[in-house]
């Protein structure tokens, strides 16, 4: 992976940058390099880059004055939240500022009258419903890493997760903004009232990975938690079988609140590592959630039910929440179950139009051969966000390369049957140098220049997201092993 | 005026306005032409045409998908009696305004989206800006170039099909864009809690809004604004199978027991909502027609402040709408400020237009953010300038 060159005439001011930023959060710069390891890397574990410094401030006015120092300085910076990124967004530059919101984790206001909660972008995404369950409301984007990753980053990556099909994505359901602007000016985007009174940066701004500014309050919509939940299993012997399943319950009319496909060789792994349950023998699953009131789920059950039977599938229904509950814990535990069948393993994340479904996972098992890698395919059928996990083994030289490029393969294949690059996980330096198989130089060139707008000095997280075609350097990849994700205990799919 | 009936005459026609830095206004039906600044060159006369209503028509529609691709000029009629033959609908509750400005011509997709203008409908579906997957379009530089993509979860690059939708017209001449659709649920009922006054009516529709029943539509009308309802009614539909849907009538009138609200609610057979949401119950009153959003809770102390005869609350209570003689314009403005809201001038005279733009002035950081993107699509300032 190629980032843009460090300036060393930077890193020989460290020290009185260090003295800079102490003098704005005189309790919150880390410089030592124990500490500064801390943050060498996001989830994204293959890269790894020691910051020229961290700085951990705990308000807007601190944060104001950092970036105002950073442009007057020409210093890059790169804001973090949890580093959960899959994509590698929150990666530090060794010439760069870190800024961890991880001391913002304040909840500022919750307003059940106008069903919206306020928070500092270091609050994590499931304290927010934590906040607010006991009132039987909750916010609704659920990414898998959401006990860990925080509202600002979800905001930064428009996170997804299980239930965006009905629920939608972080951008649906975020009604405001606070942010400092490079050069460090503060703007409000929307609010409680939603309105803007101009072009839709709130809209802009989100999923923008870091590249335009740090935001440093959050507005979300919270939901009534809906009364009733059912769950069913769909079993079938053929994938094709299972694909036309999907296309069938979308086209009905039905809207599940999630639909999760699994294919022969993910059910297998999942089975016998946590025993959820699943269907020995089958060639892909469903597991499709229903909810809202009472006669609603019951009429979609019905549906799908139906469909599925059509499709020549089986269908298992789960009797009680502790069924519903391990039915799920086998989804959400893919990413363990595939570490038992290798060391080393890389989540890919594109979305297809649905009906190529069938096609891609023949492709994809073409791919497997070619790479000589083996994968399997957990996908949020529904919306048609595939996640295909890669296994490997960093020990062998030359496994790493060909997974990378393997999951490259894959991600041109989405783009050729006419998806898209990232369904929720974000380019970040991960997909980066896709991006022109996706994008003509017109689009590209188009998107820079929005960026410019609001980073005209381009120290907003540089390197990432946009290929940086020239004066490049080399970075060197860093040996993990043992399958280590930098959170081990976050469930990943 | 010119005429541009594909991609390639846009192209041209904007490398001919860059050759002598003439702007020109876009119009396809032209239904909305009456909204925002007025248009005019350095000199006070109108701006050029670009007919773009050639760009119209279903490029391709997918049900299984969820996604339907069209010119931008295409009919909303044509697109919802497509979508309405397989049962569905557009991912958002597009409002056509022609009735309210008295404006010739056939509303269009891209009129809609962008002009941000929804119905009663955004309330649980949200807006363009949450339907518009992606667009092909061409920039100030002349240049053809995408936003988002075809399918619809996607996260890769900026997120343009957002500032599209509402940008009037300002950022580029749209070419093609693709939608995300929804099943349309099969029935629906309205529901009318009568004679309650808007402390009562909007606190009603907050419950409703705030439970699990999904609601189409939640708006209040006083009784200027419908006879007959004592001192106003508070309106709900939902929607669904029929057997839900019967289901979810009677947990309203449960939710709103209290107070024997719920039996005070009858379900009413005219389906307002269409017309709430396009504005058409102003379309015939005298005066200026805003729109002005603020938080649901804000709703009954905003319509007392506004103090307008004719008014009524939509979005449970986020967005009133009212009719006021022209002179009221800066006080509308002051309220809607100190309400932390924003007052849309949607419907007035060219003066009071060029006076009062569509919205209030920005902070200075912020006018100056939405000038910097402006540019960055269009730097010449062909399109639309000054519309927004």
């Amino acid at each position: 992976m190629l980032l843009p060159p460090t300036d060393a005439t930077i890193v020989a001011r460290r020290a009185e940058i260090v003295a800079a930023l102490r003098e704005i959060v005189p309790h919150g710069v880390v410089a030592d390099p124990s500490g500064l390891a801390t943050f060498d890397s996001d989830a994204l574990s293959a890269y790894h880059q020691m910051p020229l410094v961290c700085v951990l401030p705990s308000n807007r006015g601190q944060i104001s004055q950092i970036l105002k120092y950073a442009q007057e300085q020409g210093v890059p910076i790169v804001p973090r939240g949890a580093g959960t990124s899959l994509s590698g967004g929150a990666l530090p530059r060794e010439d760069g500022i870190l800024i961890g919101m991880g001391r913002m984790k304040r909840i500022i206001e919750i307003d059940y009258e106008n069903g919206c909660v306020v928070a500092e972008p270091g609050v994590t995404n499931l304290n927010i419903t934590k906040a607010v369950e006991a009132n039987g409301f909750y916010y609704a984007p659920d990414p898998s890493s959401q006990v860990a990753c925080t509202i600002g980053g979800n905001v930064a990556e428009n996170s997804g997760g299980l239930h965006c099909l009905k629920y939608g994505l972080t951008t649906n359901n975020l009604l405001g903004v606070t942010m400092v602007l490079p050069g460090g000016e503060i703007v409000t985007l929307g609010g409680k009232c939603g309105a803007q009174g101009g072009l839709d940066l709130l809209g802009l701004v989100t999923g923008s990975e870091g590249l335009l500014g740090v935001v440093v309050e959050v507005v979300v919509k919270i939901l009534r938690k809906a009364p009733v939940t059912r769950t069913l299993l769909a079993s079938f012997d053929t994938v094709p079988a299972a694909g036309a399943c999907v296309a069938a319950i979308i086209a009905d009319g039905v809207v599940p609140a999630a639909m999760e496909f699994m294919d022969r060789r993910a059910a297998e792994a999942i089975e016998s590592y946590n025993q959820p349950g699943y269907p020995a023998g089958a060639e892909a699953i469903l597991i499709i959630d229903a909810d809202g009131v009472e006669a609603d789920v019951s009429h979609a059950v019905s549906r799908v039910t139906d469909i599925v039977a059509k499709c020549g599938g089986k269908t298992i229904e789960a009797t009680d929440e502790k069924q519903r509950a391990r039915i799920w814990s086998g989804r959400k535990a893919a990413f363990a179950a595939m570490g038992k069948l290798a060391p080393d393993m890389i989540c890919m994340d594109g979305t297809i139009p649905r009906h190529t479904l069938p096609y891609v996972l023949e492709e994809m098992a073409k791919l497997s051969e070619q790479h000589s890698l083996g994968f399997c395919n957990v996908f949020h059928a529904g919306d048609g966000n595939l996640h295909p996990l890669i296994v490997f083994d960093m020990m062998k030289p030359g496994e790493f390369e060909r997974a990378e490029e393997f999951g490259a393969d894959i991600l041109r294949l989405c783009v050729k049957v006419g998806g898209v690059l990232s369904g929720e996980h974000g380019i970040g330096v991960e997909k980066r140098d896709l991006m022109t198989d996706m994008f003509s130089t017109a689009d590209l060139e188009q998107q820079g220049r929005v960026k410019c707008a609001f980073d005209a000095q381009g120290l907003f997280n540089p390197g990432k997201v946009f290929p940086t075609l020239s004066a490049c350097v080399e970075q060197g990849h860093i040996h993990v092993h043992g399958a280590q994700l930098p959170h081990p205990h976050l469930p990943r799919y | 005026m010119s005429k541009a009936d594909n991609q390639a005459q846009v192209i041209e026609a904007v490398h001919a306005a860059r050759a002598d830095r003439s702007p020109f206004e876009i119009v396809a039906g032209g239904t909305r032409r009456g909204v925002g600044r007025p248009l005019l060159d350095s000199k006070g006369a109108d701006l050029a045409l670009l007919d773009v209503s050639g760009l119209s028509g279903i490029v391709k529609y997918e049900p299984e998908e969820l996604i339907l691709t069209a010119g931008p000029a295409t009919p909303l009629g044509e697109i919802s009696a497509a979508l309405g033959g397989r049962g569905q609908r557009l991912g958002f509750d597009p409002a056509d305004w022609s009735r309210l400005l008295k404006s010739n011509g056939t509303t269009t997709l891209a009129g809609a989206a962008s002009s941000d203008a929804s119905g009663s409908g955004r309330l649980r579906h949200g807006g363009a800006r949450d339907s518009l997957l992606g667009f092909q379009a061409v920039n100030g530089l002349g240049e053809s170039f995408r936003g988002g993509g075809k399918v619809v979860k996607n996260v890769t690059g900026f997120d343009l099909p957002k500032l599209v939708c509402g940008a009037y017209g300002t950022l580029c001449v749209l070419t093609e864009m693709t939608f995300r659709v929804y099943p349309k649920p099969q029935y629906s009922a309205v529901l009318c809690l009568a004679d309650v006054s808007p402390e009562v009516g909007f606190a009603a529709l907050r419950k409703i809004a705030h439970s699990a029943l999904e609601p189409a539509g939640l708006a209040y009308l006083p009784a200027s604004m419908l006879p007959e309802v004592g001192e106003g009614a508070a309106l709900i539909k939902l929607e669904g199978a029929r057997q839900p849907l019967e289901e979810k009538i009677a947990l309203a009138h449960g939710l709103l027991a209290h107070g024997l609200l719920g039996n005070a609610m009858r379900r009413i057979e005219d389906d307002m909502f269409g017309a709430i949401g396009c504005g058409e119950k102003f379309a015939d009153l005298p005066g200026d027609v805003w729109r002005v959003m603020v938080k649901a809770s804000d709703a009954p102390r905003a319509a007392r402040e506004l103090n307008a005869r004719y008014w009524l609350g939509d979005w449970a209570g986020g967005l009133i709408w009212l009719a006021a003689p022209p002179a009221d314009a800066a006080r509308i403005r002051a309220v809607a400020a100190g309400l932390q809201g924003q007052a849309m001038l949607l419907r007035a005279s060219a003066e009071s237009r060029a006076e009062h733009g569509l919205y209030a002035a920005q902070p200075p950081a912020l006018a100056a953010l939405n000038r910097a993107v402006k540019a960055a699509f269009d730097p010449l300032s062909l399109f639309n300038p000054g519309r927004l």
